[in-house]
């Protein structure tokens, strides 16, 4: 499914977030979000998942959502919003226990989504015994086992170490490659969305506006080889450009 | 270069461990301090009987079957009057924590109704109430009632909202966020508001058997008081005392099945 | 001139001279016009009279009266004899030395009510009891008491009367008018008015049907046996009160109704000053209270013995140890 946002404009009360964002979200693709500190990233993301009603324009979608799929629009959340007395399976079955599936089937989703992300032997273990990574894992799961039409990620490794980062990227991507479900990720690290995107929308600081989209090209799966690594210096150098001004002004504006 | 010397260790302290044996024998300490005090007749017996005493006394209780009589008619009180009291004030504190309305109206009415002491208003009770059981169990739910909602609310409160918009971007439907995400979320708050309400469904059991009581820990008390029966009152205290600690060993218990996952 | 302004002189040494060697002695009291004599004897200068120097300690209820003499935090103590006080006094903390008031035919201090409905459902006399329910402040107050005395004289198993605890005076008003008790025996302060608003029936009044020694003077077990000459000294004082106060308002007429004495009025002023009550109310309620403080000695050991049939009072306690008749002649009923 692709995802089209639209004049989209968002204020908390008289405090201005986003002004004018018009964004295509392509089928089939990573789109990553970058931007400073309060430049009205996250606000946009849950506007497109329609979590917030924006205060102007809107949010489409255009194509038909996977078979089987009971949540077209899914998160994955950077502090993973798992329930801490539900166990890795009972986190993953929440996400389908209010639909009309037989038990057999809910029970056979959660193991298969279980199994994909490595977390079959942690079935019945609760989060609280498990590491960051872990815990991503089983976000990342439960996020899965409901067949998304569009993946809407929120740093979801914003929380975690960077050998554990590494490690979720490379996973994300193998799984990613099956299905190929259009997703819209956020990040503040440059670095995740050159490994992960295929365009990169960098946005001003606040009130967020898009500044520049920029086409990552260079074959996602070649991206850690040395030959690429002179291109990926170079898309990094041109991100950082239009980053950094934004970045020193947005943190005076905090520090104001 | 002079001589290494080890960096001297500063890290030590500040952790507490259980310590069983300690507990027991400050326990047999304050016990033994009582006796010595009471048998060396440096306290007058009559204002402090000794621990034998005592215990006698509660023996003598138990074995005349008085003991189980005022503990059944006491502990019947507290259950009911504790589980009405509960009942309503979760129903009510959840409602507060999750509508906007309802905490708007309820919060003035639980800060103003919450410090009247429910003894000041017995006569009231007894109007409204009579003086058989409705009014004791209404008197021990009132002082329960108004720490639950307290508890009920600030424990959903605690629920982090990142939890409930992960619901809502799951479409789970609202009943299913209160029940599987609100209500076991703010779970470890209620139950740490048992602990207190419990303790003060005890405290007020006393008051409720103030009215027309005829058998009863809190009613036994009072009598032992009235008479000046210090030893049958300290006897009537430390069940009452026990009752609170079996109580408050519920309480745990509940936390230890319902909070496998701390 | 010069010879006057020594006189004055002397004679505020020797007033100066006599303050100061009065004795401070402090007396717990409840703010009741059964302590009248009291408030009469130090207005009156009794007490000065003596050579002591009285303070009041003022409470609201009988139990923490005879706590305070058990604890010496007063040297004498005026109020209701209850099973409490026999516990403590059987301790050999307490001695009852004189007699405060006593319910005599006569004089209308308890009057024993029926709810409107219980007399509607045949309670209407003193015998009609069983079956039903009386409140009471407390198990072992005078009002447990006044219910048991009723329960002997008109020949009535106790245990078949509800006694209902309630701890207060309004709480027992609150029940009563809420119909949760069907009789209460009240003070006649507050039984008047409810009697006037036809709230209550009257079934009769306790000093008619079961006279008795409601309350008494007492004083510790030490004081009683270290300092015999100072109690010796507040207790002539404390007789010029109640044969002033007998005087003034127990005087009764050919029929043997009250009739006002000497004295009446500016007494009534005393008592209305301590018990921060209106006269015209407190007039109404004049407990009986013997001239010469004497007790009605046979009574307290019919009490001592009926609490400890009740096993309220420890069975140890024996009537004639908590006595102590030495220091007022002619006690009335003393058993030989």
């Amino acid at each position: 499914m692709e995802l089209l946002v639209e004049g989209v404009g968002h204020a908390f009360g008289a405090l201005p977030v986003l002004e004018g964002v018009d964004l295509e979200v392509r089928a089939g693709e990573i789109l990553s979000l970058i931007g400073p500190s309060g430049c009205g990233k996250s606000t946009l993301l849950a506007i497109m998942g329609g979590l917030l009603r924006p205060t102007r324009g809107r949010v489409a979608a255009r194509g038909t959502p996977p078979a089987g799929c009971l949540n077209p629009f899914t998160y994955v959340f950077q502090d993973f919003a798992l329930l801490p007395w539900r166990t890795v399976a009972g986190n993953v079955a929440l996400a389908l226990e209010h639909h009309p599936l037989s038990r057999a089937e809910r029970r056979e989703r959660v193991a298969a989504a279980l199994s994909t992300i490595g977390l079959a032997e942690f079935a019945r273990t609760y989060p609280g015994r498990l590491s960051g990574g872990m815990r991503q894992r089983v976000g990342i799961a439960r996020a899965l086992v409901v067949r998304p039409a569009v993946l809407l990620l929120d740093e979801p490794l914003s929380a975690l170490d960077a050998q554990t980062r590494e490690l979720l990227i490379e996973e994300f991507l193998a799984l990613w490659q099956r299905d190929r479900t259009t997703a819209v990720h956020i990040t503040h690290n440059l670095g995740e969305a050159l490994r992960l995107a295929d365009r990169i929308v960098v946005l001003s600081r606040r009130p967020g506006r898009i500044k520049a989209t920029v086409a990552v090209d260079v074959p996602r799966e070649g991206r850690t080889r040395p030959e690429a690594a002179g291109r990926i210096a170079a898309l990094h150098a041109v991100l950082w450009d239009l980053l950094r001004e934004e970045a020193r002004a947005a943190a005076r504006e905090l520090a104001a | 270069m002079s001589e290494a010397r080890s960096v001297p260790f500063r890290g030590g302290g500040f952790v507490l461990r259980p310590r069983r044996g300690l507990s027991l024998a400050a326990l047999a300490a304050l016990l033994a301090a009582w006796q010595a005090a009471t048998g060396s007749g440096w306290a007058n017996p009559l204002f402090l009987p000794a621990p034998t005493t005592v215990a006698a006394t509660l023996w003598e209780l138990a074995a005349s079957g008085a003991l189980t009589e005022h503990l059944l008619a006491s502990a019947r009180r507290v259950a009911l009057g504790w589980t009405l009291g509960t009942a309503a004030g979760l129903a009510v504190g959840l409602a507060m924590g999750i509508f906007s309305a309802a905490r708007a109206a309820g919060l003035p009415l639980v800060s103003a109704i919450f410090p009247i002491p429910k003894i000041a208003v017995l006569p009231l009770f007894i109007l409204w109430f009579g003086i058989g059981e409705p009014s004791k169990v209404a008197t021990i739910a009132a002082g329960v009632f108004f720490p639950t909602v307290i508890a009920a609310f600030s424990g959903v409160d605690a629920v982090p909202r990142t939890l409930v918009r992960m619901g809502q971007s799951f479409g789970m439907p609202a009943w299913a966020i209160v029940a599987k995400i609100v209500v076991p979320g703010a779970l470890p708050t209620v139950l740490a508001g048992f602990r207190i309400s419990v303790a003060i469904a005890i405290i007020l059991v006393v008051a409720a058997e103030m009215i027309g009581a005829d058998a009863g820990l809190g009613a036994f008390v009072l009598t032992a008081g009235n008479l000046m029966r210090t030893d049958q009152l300290l006897a009537g205290v430390v069940v009452l005392s026990a009752l609170g600690l079996a109580a408050a060993g519920l309480v745990s218990a509940a936390e230890r099945l319902l909070l496998r996952w701390r | 001139m010069k010879s006057r302004l020594a006189t004055g002189a002397l004679a505020a040494l020797l007033l100066l001279t006599a303050g100061a060697a009065a004795e401070p002695v402090s007396v717990a009291a409840l703010r009741l016009s059964s302590s009248g004599p009291l408030f009469i004897a130090e207005e009156a200068g009794f007490f000065r009279g003596e050579g002591l120097e009285v303070t009041f300690r003022f409470f609201t209820a009988a139990q923490p009266v005879a706590v305070a003499v058990t604890t010496g935090d007063a040297d004498f103590g005026v109020t209701g004899l209850t099973a409490g006080f026999y516990n403590l006094a059987g301790k050999g903390a307490l001695k009852i030395i004189a007699a405060q008031s006593a319910d005599v035919p006569g004089f209308h201090l308890s009057a024993c009510l029926a709810t409107p409905r219980a007399w509607d459902g045949g309670l209407r006399g003193l015998a009609d009891f069983p079956g039903r329910s009386v409140g009471i402040t407390q198990t072992g107050s005078t009002f447990h008491y006044m219910i048991g005395l009723l329960a002997r004289k008109q020949g009535f198993d106790l245990a078949r009367v509800r006694l209902v605890p309630l701890q207060s005076i309004p709480n027992m008003v609150s029940a009563f008018r809420g119909g949760q008790v069907d009789a209460l025996i009240l003070p006649s302060s507050v039984a008047l008015p409810m009697l006037a608003r036809e709230e209550a029936k009257l079934l009769g009044w306790v000093g008619d049907a079961t006279p008795w020694q409601l309350g008494a003077l007492f004083t510790s077990g030490r004081t009683a046996a270290e300092r015999r000459p100072l109690v010796a000294r507040f207790v002539r004082a404390y007789r010029r009160g109640a044969a002033a106060y007998h005087a003034a308002f127990n005087a009764v007429d050919a029929a043997g109704r009250p009739v006002p004495g000497p004295g009446h009025d500016a007494f009534l002023a005393i008592l209305a000053k301590y018990t921060q009550q209106p006269a015209e109310q407190i007039r109404t309620g004049l407990p009986w209270v013997d001239p010469d403080g004497r007790l009605d000695v046979g009574d307290i050991h019919d009490q001592v013995a009926w609490w400890q049939a009740q096993k309220l009072v420890d069975p140890g306690v024996d009537a004639g140890l908590i006595l102590d008749l030495g220091f007022v002649e002619g006690h009335r009923n003393v058993p030989r």
